[in-house]
Protein backbone atom coordinates (compact mmCIF):
# COMPACT_ATOMS: atom_id res chain seq x y z
CA UNK A 1 0.00 0.00 0.00
CA UNK A 2 0.75 3.41 -0.79
CA UNK A 3 -1.20 5.67 2.19
CA UNK A 4 -3.66 8.34 1.75
CA UNK A 5 -2.21 11.52 1.05
CA UNK A 6 -4.03 14.59 -0.61
CA UNK A 7 -3.42 15.63 -4.14
CA UNK A 8 -4.38 18.85 -5.84
CA UNK A 9 -7.83 19.73 -7.16
CA UNK A 10 -9.05 18.81 -3.30
CA UNK A 11 -8.75 15.36 -3.93
CA UNK A 12 -6.87 12.22 -2.07
CA UNK A 13 -4.70 9.44 -3.75
CA UNK A 14 -3.21 5.99 -2.34
CA UNK A 15 -2.34 2.87 -4.35
CA UNK A 16 -3.43 -0.91 -2.96
CA UNK A 17 -1.26 -4.16 -3.71
CA UNK A 18 -3.74 -6.77 -5.59
CA UNK A 19 -3.82 -8.70 -2.17
CA UNK A 20 -4.88 -5.40 -0.11
CA UNK A 21 -7.70 -4.83 -2.88
CA UNK A 22 -8.51 -8.15 -2.50
CA UNK A 23 -8.80 -8.43 0.95
CA UNK A 24 -11.21 -5.04 1.12
CA UNK A 25 -13.27 -6.80 -1.58
CA UNK A 26 -13.87 -9.84 1.01
CA UNK A 27 -14.24 -7.63 4.44
CA UNK A 28 -16.84 -5.51 2.32
CA UNK A 29 -18.91 -8.62 1.01
CA UNK A 30 -18.84 -9.39 5.10
CA UNK A 31 -20.51 -6.83 6.01
CA UNK A 32 -22.55 -5.97 3.67
CA UNK A 33 -23.63 -9.95 4.81
CA UNK A 34 -23.66 -8.88 7.99
CA UNK A 35 -25.94 -5.36 7.41
CA UNK A 36 -28.82 -7.14 6.11
CA UNK A 37 -29.59 -9.32 9.18
CA UNK A 38 -32.59 -8.91 10.67
CA UNK A 39 -33.28 -6.43 13.23
CA UNK A 40 -34.00 -8.66 15.99
CA UNK A 41 -30.87 -10.04 15.75
CA UNK A 42 -29.25 -7.01 16.42
CA UNK A 43 -29.24 -7.50 20.51
CA UNK A 44 -27.78 -11.11 20.16
CA UNK A 45 -24.94 -9.84 18.06
CA UNK A 46 -21.84 -7.65 19.36
CA UNK A 47 -20.52 -6.86 15.73
CA UNK A 48 -24.00 -5.43 14.87
CA UNK A 49 -24.49 -3.89 18.15
CA UNK A 50 -21.24 -1.85 17.79
CA UNK A 51 -22.38 -0.92 14.11
CA UNK A 52 -25.95 -0.45 14.85
CA UNK A 53 -25.83 1.12 18.47
CA UNK A 54 -28.82 1.89 21.14
CA UNK A 55 -29.33 5.64 21.25
CA UNK A 56 -29.78 6.12 24.58
CA UNK A 57 -28.59 4.07 27.77
CA UNK A 58 -31.03 2.80 30.66
CA UNK A 59 -34.29 3.77 29.16
CA UNK A 60 -35.31 0.81 26.87
CA UNK A 61 -38.34 2.89 25.92
CA UNK A 62 -36.78 5.66 24.54
CA UNK A 63 -33.81 3.22 22.94
CA UNK A 64 -36.56 1.28 21.00
CA UNK A 65 -38.20 4.75 19.43
CA UNK A 66 -34.90 5.80 18.66
CA UNK A 67 -33.56 2.73 16.69
CA UNK A 68 -37.23 2.47 14.80
CA UNK A 69 -36.61 6.06 14.29
CA UNK A 70 -32.72 5.84 12.92
CA UNK A 71 -31.64 2.71 12.10
CA UNK A 72 -33.19 2.14 8.44
CA UNK A 73 -31.38 5.39 7.38
CA UNK A 74 -28.33 4.43 9.82
CA UNK A 75 -28.41 1.27 7.58
CA UNK A 76 -29.48 2.71 3.92
CA UNK A 77 -26.43 5.16 4.56
CA UNK A 78 -23.81 2.25 5.20
CA UNK A 79 -24.82 0.38 2.23
CA UNK A 80 -24.07 3.28 0.14
CA UNK A 81 -20.75 4.35 1.41
CA UNK A 82 -20.16 0.13 0.48
CA UNK A 83 -21.44 0.80 -2.78
CA UNK A 84 -19.00 3.74 -3.51
CA UNK A 85 -16.19 2.06 -1.50
CA UNK A 86 -16.54 -0.79 -3.72
CA UNK A 87 -17.42 1.26 -7.30
CA UNK A 88 -13.89 2.77 -6.36
CA UNK A 89 -11.87 -0.18 -5.19
CA UNK A 90 -9.63 -0.37 -8.12
CA UNK A 91 -9.89 -4.70 -8.91
CA UNK A 92 -6.52 -6.80 -8.65
CA UNK A 93 -4.97 -3.31 -6.90
CA UNK A 94 -3.70 -0.21 -8.29
CA UNK A 95 -3.77 3.54 -7.77
CA UNK A 96 -6.96 4.94 -6.10
CA UNK A 97 -8.27 8.71 -6.67
CA UNK A 98 -10.96 9.89 -4.40
CA UNK A 99 -12.78 13.21 -4.42
CA UNK A 100 -13.71 14.43 -1.24
CA UNK A 101 -17.59 12.61 -1.00
CA UNK A 102 -15.82 9.30 -1.97
CA UNK A 103 -13.11 9.81 0.28
CA UNK A 104 -15.74 10.06 3.17
CA UNK A 105 -17.52 6.95 2.60
CA UNK A 106 -14.02 5.00 2.44
CA UNK A 107 -13.03 6.69 5.90
CA UNK A 108 -16.77 5.34 7.35
CA UNK A 109 -16.71 2.01 5.82
CA UNK A 110 -13.15 1.27 6.98
CA UNK A 111 -14.19 2.49 10.24
CA UNK A 112 -17.11 0.46 10.37
CA UNK A 113 -14.86 -2.31 8.89
CA UNK A 114 -12.56 -1.69 11.91
CA UNK A 115 -15.58 -1.65 14.30
CA UNK A 116 -16.57 -5.12 12.82
CA UNK A 117 -13.29 -6.77 13.17
CA UNK A 118 -11.91 -5.13 16.38
CA UNK A 119 -15.37 -6.19 18.22
CA UNK A 120 -14.98 -9.61 16.92
CA UNK A 121 -10.83 -9.72 18.06
CA UNK A 122 -12.24 -8.14 21.20
CA UNK A 123 -9.42 -5.08 20.72
CA UNK A 124 -8.73 -3.27 23.85
CA UNK A 125 -6.79 0.05 24.25
CA UNK A 126 -3.34 -2.15 24.98
CA UNK A 127 -3.68 -4.87 22.49
CA UNK A 128 -0.96 -5.08 20.36
CA UNK A 129 0.04 -6.03 16.55
CA UNK A 130 0.89 -9.69 16.18
CA UNK A 131 4.78 -10.46 15.83
CA UNK A 132 4.52 -13.08 13.75
CA UNK A 133 1.16 -14.28 11.94
CA UNK A 134 0.49 -18.22 13.64
CA UNK A 135 -2.96 -18.64 13.37
CA UNK A 136 -6.36 -17.19 12.00
CA UNK A 137 -6.88 -14.70 14.58
CA UNK A 138 -2.86 -13.23 14.05
CA UNK A 139 -4.10 -12.94 10.56
CA UNK A 140 -7.38 -10.92 11.40
CA UNK A 141 -5.18 -8.69 13.79
CA UNK A 142 -2.81 -7.95 11.16
CA UNK A 143 -6.18 -6.65 8.67
CA UNK A 144 -7.16 -4.51 11.42
CA UNK A 145 -3.76 -3.05 11.93
CA UNK A 146 -3.27 -2.85 7.88
CA UNK A 147 -6.85 -1.10 8.43
CA UNK A 148 -5.82 1.25 10.76
CA UNK A 149 -3.13 2.31 9.08
CA UNK A 150 -4.73 2.67 5.75
CA UNK A 151 -7.92 4.28 7.86
CA UNK A 152 -5.39 6.55 9.74
CA UNK A 153 -3.27 7.88 6.35
CA UNK A 154 -7.30 8.94 4.87
CA UNK A 155 -8.02 11.05 8.21
CA UNK A 156 -4.70 12.85 7.52
CA UNK A 157 -4.75 13.50 4.08
CA UNK A 158 -8.64 14.73 4.57
CA UNK A 159 -7.33 17.19 7.20
CA UNK A 160 -4.89 18.33 4.70
CA UNK A 161 -7.82 18.57 1.95
CA UNK A 162 -9.79 20.60 4.91
CA UNK A 163 -6.93 23.26 5.30
CA UNK A 164 -6.36 23.57 1.70
CA UNK A 165 -2.62 21.73 2.42
CA UNK A 166 -1.44 19.32 -0.86
CA UNK B 1 -20.19 16.56 33.50
CA UNK B 2 -20.21 19.67 30.92
CA UNK B 3 -16.09 19.66 30.66
CA UNK B 4 -15.20 23.56 30.43
CA UNK B 5 -15.43 23.50 26.63
CA UNK B 6 -18.51 21.94 26.10
CA UNK B 7 -20.92 23.69 24.32
CA UNK B 8 -23.56 24.71 25.51
CA UNK B 9 -27.42 24.81 23.30
CA UNK B 10 -29.36 26.98 25.47
CA UNK B 11 -33.15 25.71 25.31
CA UNK B 12 -35.56 27.96 24.29
CA UNK B 13 -37.61 28.12 27.84
CA UNK B 14 -34.95 27.91 30.66
CA UNK B 15 -37.32 28.91 33.60
CA UNK B 16 -39.98 26.69 34.34
CA UNK B 17 -41.14 25.14 37.42
CA UNK B 18 -40.69 21.95 36.61
CA UNK B 19 -36.82 21.67 36.61
CA UNK B 20 -36.64 18.07 34.88
CA UNK B 21 -38.43 19.64 32.01
CA UNK B 22 -36.22 22.11 32.26
CA UNK B 23 -33.28 20.87 32.08
CA UNK B 24 -31.48 20.46 28.62
CA UNK B 25 -30.55 17.02 26.72
CA UNK B 26 -27.07 16.33 26.08
CA UNK B 27 -25.26 13.84 23.23
CA UNK B 28 -22.45 12.02 25.16
CA UNK B 29 -19.82 10.23 23.17
CA UNK B 30 -18.45 7.54 24.87
CA UNK B 31 -14.56 5.92 24.69
CA UNK B 32 -14.10 2.63 22.40
CA UNK B 33 -10.81 1.37 21.79
CA UNK B 34 -11.06 0.95 17.94
CA UNK B 35 -12.00 4.82 16.92
CA UNK B 36 -8.99 6.61 15.98
CA UNK B 37 -7.97 9.98 18.22
CA UNK B 38 -7.29 12.12 14.70
CA UNK B 39 -10.68 9.97 13.63
CA UNK B 40 -12.66 11.08 16.31
CA UNK B 41 -11.55 14.84 16.38
CA UNK B 42 -12.17 15.11 12.61
CA UNK B 43 -15.53 14.05 12.93
CA UNK B 44 -15.95 16.41 15.96
CA UNK B 45 -15.37 19.28 13.58
CA UNK B 46 -17.12 17.53 10.28
CA UNK B 47 -20.27 17.70 12.29
CA UNK B 48 -20.30 20.28 14.62
CA UNK B 49 -18.04 22.90 13.05
CA UNK B 50 -15.93 23.03 16.02
CA UNK B 51 -12.30 24.68 15.45
CA UNK B 52 -9.76 22.32 15.86
CA UNK B 53 -8.78 22.88 19.08
CA UNK B 54 -11.78 22.57 20.41
CA UNK B 55 -12.60 18.98 18.77
CA UNK B 56 -9.08 18.46 20.47
CA UNK B 57 -9.99 18.76 23.84
CA UNK B 58 -13.38 16.94 23.64
CA UNK B 59 -11.59 14.58 21.80
CA UNK B 60 -8.88 13.69 24.81
CA UNK B 61 -12.04 14.41 27.32
CA UNK B 62 -13.12 10.89 25.66
CA UNK B 63 -10.38 9.12 26.07
CA UNK B 64 -9.22 10.01 29.51
CA UNK B 65 -12.23 9.81 31.25
CA UNK B 66 -14.56 7.62 29.13
CA UNK B 67 -17.01 10.45 27.94
CA UNK B 68 -17.49 13.74 26.83
CA UNK B 69 -20.55 15.87 26.38
CA UNK B 70 -20.50 16.92 22.49
CA UNK B 71 -23.61 18.96 22.63
CA UNK B 72 -26.77 19.94 24.44
CA UNK B 73 -29.85 21.39 23.37
CA UNK B 74 -33.56 20.08 22.95
CA UNK B 75 -34.02 16.04 23.13
CA UNK B 76 -34.95 16.49 18.80
CA UNK B 77 -31.77 18.27 18.58
CA UNK B 78 -29.77 15.54 20.56
CA UNK B 79 -31.15 12.43 19.09
CA UNK B 80 -30.26 13.99 15.60
CA UNK B 81 -26.91 14.72 16.51
CA UNK B 82 -26.47 10.67 18.01
CA UNK B 83 -28.01 10.00 15.06
CA UNK B 84 -25.11 11.72 12.95
CA UNK B 85 -22.46 10.53 15.16
CA UNK B 86 -23.90 7.13 15.02
CA UNK B 87 -23.81 7.43 10.63
CA UNK B 88 -19.85 8.06 11.68
CA UNK B 89 -19.24 4.81 13.86
CA UNK B 90 -18.73 6.74 17.17
CA UNK B 91 -20.07 5.59 20.05
CA UNK B 92 -22.73 8.04 21.02
CA UNK B 93 -25.73 7.93 23.27
CA UNK B 94 -28.14 11.08 24.08
CA UNK B 95 -30.02 11.61 27.66
CA UNK B 96 -31.31 14.00 29.66
CA UNK B 97 -28.12 16.28 31.30
CA UNK B 98 -27.81 15.06 34.83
Amino acid sequence: MKPFRAARGGNVVARLDPAEATVVGLLLDQLEQLLAADAEDVGGDPVLARLLPDGHRGDAQIAADYREMTESALRGGKADDLAVVRATLPVGGGDLRLDVDQATAWLRSTNDLRLALGTRLDIRDDTEPPEEITGEEDQQLAVYYWLTAMQGSLVDALVDVRSGRS
Amino acid sequence: MAGPLAPERTPDTTVDEDHDLARPWVTIVWNDPVNLMTYVTFVLQELFGYDEQTATTLMLQVHHEGKAIVSSGPRERMEHDTSRLHAYGLWASYQRDT
